[in-house]
């Protein structure tokens, strides 16, 4: 079937975690017909099985819904992007093929940091909004204040807002008609050269590489060659089509379509996302603004319990890495933990979903070192470096600049809260630039924080001074020099690479102590008495001792006692898995998270 | 009424060399007057109206030894044996004396609960063939009895341990440490009285918390506090001082004799030879496979004379993890093991099973080896529950 552009619509709905986006999709594909209402599985488009758990979205898909106006047929396109700050640059890329955005705010949470961080993004990219408050029909509903935050924080006009309840179906052909007639069709020539976006892929084991792609100019055809600007790589497209939500094959996609290509592409890591498709040779259509490399903002140390399982451990990242071209792995070795990976991730969500991935689909058991963001160091050579891994911090010498990712912060809270949120952020030695009010109770406040201060347990403590009512997004604006050092911990007078990490030398005597205190409730009593130190270079900073065992011998071992006390001596052997021997000390998989602790309750 | 008499003229019937063959026997009398806090034993309380069936279901159990069995040790055991009294020992004498018999200069001990031990019962037992007397005296502090729940008193211990020596018997004596509120001063008091009552044995045991028990209840609602590690170690420490320093040497994490006063009985389930037990509970070992009977005494009665198998828990070992058994038991004994000893009783070279371990425990300063015998220190015996792990290996 063939359809003009001026009846395409292409757009994102964008919102706060729980605000009610995936309901609001379904809704829309059983309004449109798309999917009927007994197929509609909850929760459509989330359809990887972590994602139904955490009920999150980690990757963006698309579909494409029919819908008649006005006795006008269209073609809407929905954009789903992920919902959480890791992937800031992926929304950021699924935003750019789309022409409008709906903005959706929960009417009791109100506007949410998030909220605030997507509709930036989307009015940044000239994206036609259309406001939408979801949950109007509950009882805690607070529809007018809502109207008036978004007034205020947004700029929206409280006129157009769309009052809905994605649950129950009130408002969703007023916000259907409202996506036809407020946001414009793309622009874009069918007859152009052809030029477009990738914002996402995945993978299929049956057909390769499944490239999304959003046409700007130009029309792609079955059978044709394309070509890969950032990899410069060439490709058969062997099939293309739409999502409907499953994929439905057709013969071309032309300028302001969304669809997807296969071309036997058998590694996902030629698929960029962002990066810009056209025609094979020198007539090609330059490349598109905004393509970004993954930017990998945390790293960890992965390690097979088991030194044996290293192969293993191997091929399970290889198999991740394939469906998800944002992580990233390097063996390396540590003297503790011997062979194992540094791995690298969008973000501390990310890790876990690969951690926990990992674990389900590998069935390994796995030693993971504390997470670190990375650093840049300007040797005095003039060369500057990237650190993934505190051990490879050259000594203080060759170091003439230590910096560090920097991001900014805005909170959203209630204005009784704000006083806990500037401590908190003071602590963590955050950078104030503003506060905003969003109404007469609500505001919004500014910070630029160290990254590594943000996102280990920031989050966290948020939700605890401001009673789970304050939201934070951030985004990265560069790396700063810092007074930086590399903090070593000694079990046994033994360094342990494995437990190094990087932090503020101000900083440096509070994390000590709170590690080594951390440690000492970590790991067990031994037959010996183990020293903890912490030391930046020779200099010990801070010190703890695990006295040795006193006494552990059982009594009575008559008849029948025998064989019940063997399970119990067998059972000290069974908790030693899942620890790694150093020296002579055993030390459990908890132990290395220890370093994360940062002395956070700073009285 | 006659009495039962277990030494008997009679000949051993089956041969002493055939090493399969238990000479060792326990036999369990799960009866007792009140349950105290801690005891998380095989036994009813108060249920004396039980005591004839259970006699039924022992002859019964008996019945299943084809061949009377000639012991070189019988250890009667609870419970509280003593709670039969003279009448119910004569017929526990009568009912075992079908299966069980002594041989000549055998060593058969008795459990009792010091109150019930009278002259008149300890001739009871001389004529029945026990030489040994096992008091459970726990204290003798009244404080430190009390909080133990015991119904006895200092002096009932003293008059039994008196009654068991003037009849001709070895004594042996059960001392607790670290009970609720104990203090280190109590239990070296404890240690000079139990030393002075003159027995030839004794038994240390640190008090256990076991799950079930009213202790351990008492312990979770904050009621009872444990000792702290460290004081239990200087009471146990204490205790081995004092006892060595008074004649009785420690030959077992919690066993002390005048010399020739070991415990014969309990030194076969060291030695890894095969024993044979009857009642609730009781276990029987025929060198591979460790068989323990249903811990309930009602469900024991009830299977046994219904014609159904009392047996429980089944522990059935390879060669190896036999050997591997053998090495913790024999280095929990203070004479340790000798290499070539070792290996004729269980086919196996104690270093291929476990030199790397004896080896670092030697590093440490947790075992001494002069090339024949490994022997566990001070150091090691104190917290060598940690070390046997290695010893076991995957299969415990």
């Amino acid at each position: 079937m063939s359809i003009d552009c001026k009846h395409i619509r292409n757009f994102s709905i964008i919102a706060h975690i729980d605000h009610g986006k995936s309901t609001l999709a379904d809704r829309l594909l059983e309004w449109t017909g798309t999917v009927e209402k007994r197929q509609l599985k909850e929760q459509m488009l989330d359809d990887m099985e972590l994602e139904r758990q955490r009920g999150i979205t980690i990757k963006a898909r698309a579909v494409r819904m029919e819908y008649t106006h006005k006795g006008e047929v269209y073609e809407l396109n929905l954009i789903d992007t992920p919902g959480h700050v890791d992937f800031h640059y992926e929304v950021s890329r699924s935003l750019a093929c789309c022409e409008g955005a709906v903005l959706l705010v929960d009417a009791f949470q109100g506007v949410e940091a998030q909220t605030v961080a997507n509709a930036y993004s989307a009015i940044n990219l000239n994206l036609a909004i259309v406001p939408v408050i979801n949950k109007v029909d509950l009882v805690h509903a607070r529809v007018d204040e809502v109207l008036a935050e978004m007034e205020q924080s947004l700029g929206l006009d409280a006129a157009d807002v769309v009052l809905a309840s994605a649950k129950t179906g009130i408002g969703i052909d007023e916000l259907l008609a409202g996506i036809v007639e407020r946001i414009p069709p793309p622009a874009g020539d069918p007859n152009a050269v052809l030029r477009a976006m990738i914002f996402d892929s995945h993978y299929d084991s049956y057909r390769g590489a499944i490239t999304y792609v959003r046409l700007v100019d130009g029309t792609v055809r079955k059978g044709q060659k394309i070509r890969f600007l950032e990899t410069n790589s060439t490709h058969d497209v062997l099939e293309l089509g739409q999502f409907v939500p499953q994929r439905r094959a057709c013969e071309e996609l032309f300028a302001g379509q969304v669809g997807y290509l296969v071309c036997n592409i058998k590694d996902v890591k030629q698929v960029h996302i962002g990066d810009t498709v056209t025609i094979p040779g020198d007539n090609g259509a330059t490349a598109m603004p905004g393509y970004k490399p993954p930017q990998r903002m945390v790293y960890c140390g992965l390690y097979p319990s088991e030194g044996e399982n290293f192969e293993e451990l191997r091929d399970a990242l290889e198999k991740l890495a394939i469906n998800d071209p944002s992580f990233e792995y390097a063996p390396e070795s540590s003297e503790a933990l011997g062979f194992g990976f540094r791995c690298g991730f969008l973000g501390l969500l990310h890790m876990e979903i690969i951690q926990q991935r990992l674990e389900k689909e590998a069935d390994l058991d796995l030693v993971q070192t504390a997470p670190n963001v990375t650093y840049q160091i300007k040797k005095t050579t003039g060369e500057v470096i990237e650190i993934t891994n505190p051990q490879d911090v050259p000594d203080t010498g060759q170091i003439d600049e230590f910096r560090q990712p920097i991001v900014r912060t805005n909170f959203l809270t209630p204005v009784e809260h704000i006083g806990p949120i500037m401590q908190l952020c003071t602590d963590r030695r955050g950078v104030y630039l503003k506060t905003e009010y969003l109404s007469p109770t609500r505001a919004m406040l500014t910070f630029d924080l160290p990254l590594a201060e943000v996102i280990y347990d920031l989050h966290d403590k948020l939700k605890s001074v401001t009673r789970g009512y304050g939201t934070m997004d951030y985004e990265l604006i560069g790396y700063f020099p810092a007074d930086l050092a590399r903090l070593d911990i000694l079990v046994g007078s033994k360094k342990v690479d494995a437990l190094s990490i990087i932090c503020d030398r101000r900083d440096a005597d509070r994390r000590g102590r709170s590690i080594v205190k951390k440690l000492r409730g970590e790991i067990d009593r031994h037959m010996f008495e183990i020293a903890l130190q912490a030391a930046i270079g020779t200099k010990v900073i801070a010190r703890e001792t695990i006295s040795a065992m006193r006494k552990n011998v059982t009594a009575k071992c008559y008849g029948g006692d025998i064989s019940r006390k063997k399970k119990l001596w067998a059972k000290q052997k069974e908790g030693k898995k899942r620890m790694k021997s150093i020296g002579s000390v055993d030390i459990p998989q908890k132990a290395f998270m220890a370093v994360l602790d940062t002395g956070a309750d700073r009285s | 009424m006659p009495a039962g008499r277990l030494a008997g003229a009679r000949p051993a019937i089956v041969n002493a060399m055939d090493s399969a063959v238990p000479r060792a026997a326990y036999v369990h009398v799960p009866f007792c007057r009140h349950r105290c806090g801690y005891c998380d034993f095989s036994l009813v309380a108060g249920r004396d109206d039980l005591i004839e069936r259970y006699f039924q279901a022992l002859g019964r159990e008996l019945a299943r030894v084809p061949e009377p069995l000639c012991l070189d040790t019988l250890f009667v055991g609870g419970g509280t044996p003593s709670h039969l009294g003279v009448a119910g020992l004569r017929r526990l004498a009568a009912v075992l004396q079908d299966k069980l018999i002594l041989a000549a200069g055998a060593e058969a001990t008795l459990e009792a609960n010091p109150s019930d031990v009278t002259p008149e019962l300890v001739e009871v037992l001389r004529e029945g063939g026990f030489s040994r007397l096992s008091l459970g005296a726990q204290s003798l502090a009244p404080a430190t009895l009390a909080a133990l729940d015991r119904n006895h008193t200092p002096d009932d211990v003293r008059r039994a341990v008196e009654a068991g020596l003037q009849a001709g018997l070895t004594v042996s004596v059960d001392v607790m440490i670290a009970a609720p509120g104990q203090s280190l001063a109590a239990v070296e008091q404890d240690l000079e009285d139990v030393l002075a009552l003159g027995g030839q044995h004794v038994s240390v045991y640190c008090l256990t918390w076991e799950k079930g028990t009213r202790f351990a209840s008492l312990l979770r609602q904050g009621l009872l506090q444990e000792a702290e590690e460290d004081l239990e170690r200087e009471m146990y420490e204490l205790a081995i001082e004092r006892l060595e320093g008074g004649g009785l040497e420690q030959y077992e994490v919690s066993n002390f004799a005048r010399p020739g006063h070991r415990c014969r009985h309990n030194e076969t389930y060291w030695d890894c030879r095969p024993w044979e037990g009857f009642g609730p509970g009781a276990a029987r070992f025929d060198g591979r496979t460790r068989i323990t009977n249903h811990r309930s005494p009602v469900t024991w009665m009830h299977r046994i004379l219904s014609g159904a198998d009392p047996s429980g828990e089944c522990d059935q070992m390879t060669p190896e993890e036999a050997a591997r058994e053998r090495i913790v038991v024999g280095l929990r004994r203070r004479d340790g093991l000798v290499r070539g000893e070792f290996a004729a009783a269980s086919g196996f070279s104690l270093d291929a099973l476990a030199g790397g371990a004896i080896l670092s425990w030697v590093e440490q300063g947790f075992a001494s080896d002069d090339g024949q015998r490994v022997r566990l220190t001070r150091r090691g015996l104190l917290v060598s529950d940690g070390l046997w792990a290695a010893v076991l290996g995957q299969g415990a």
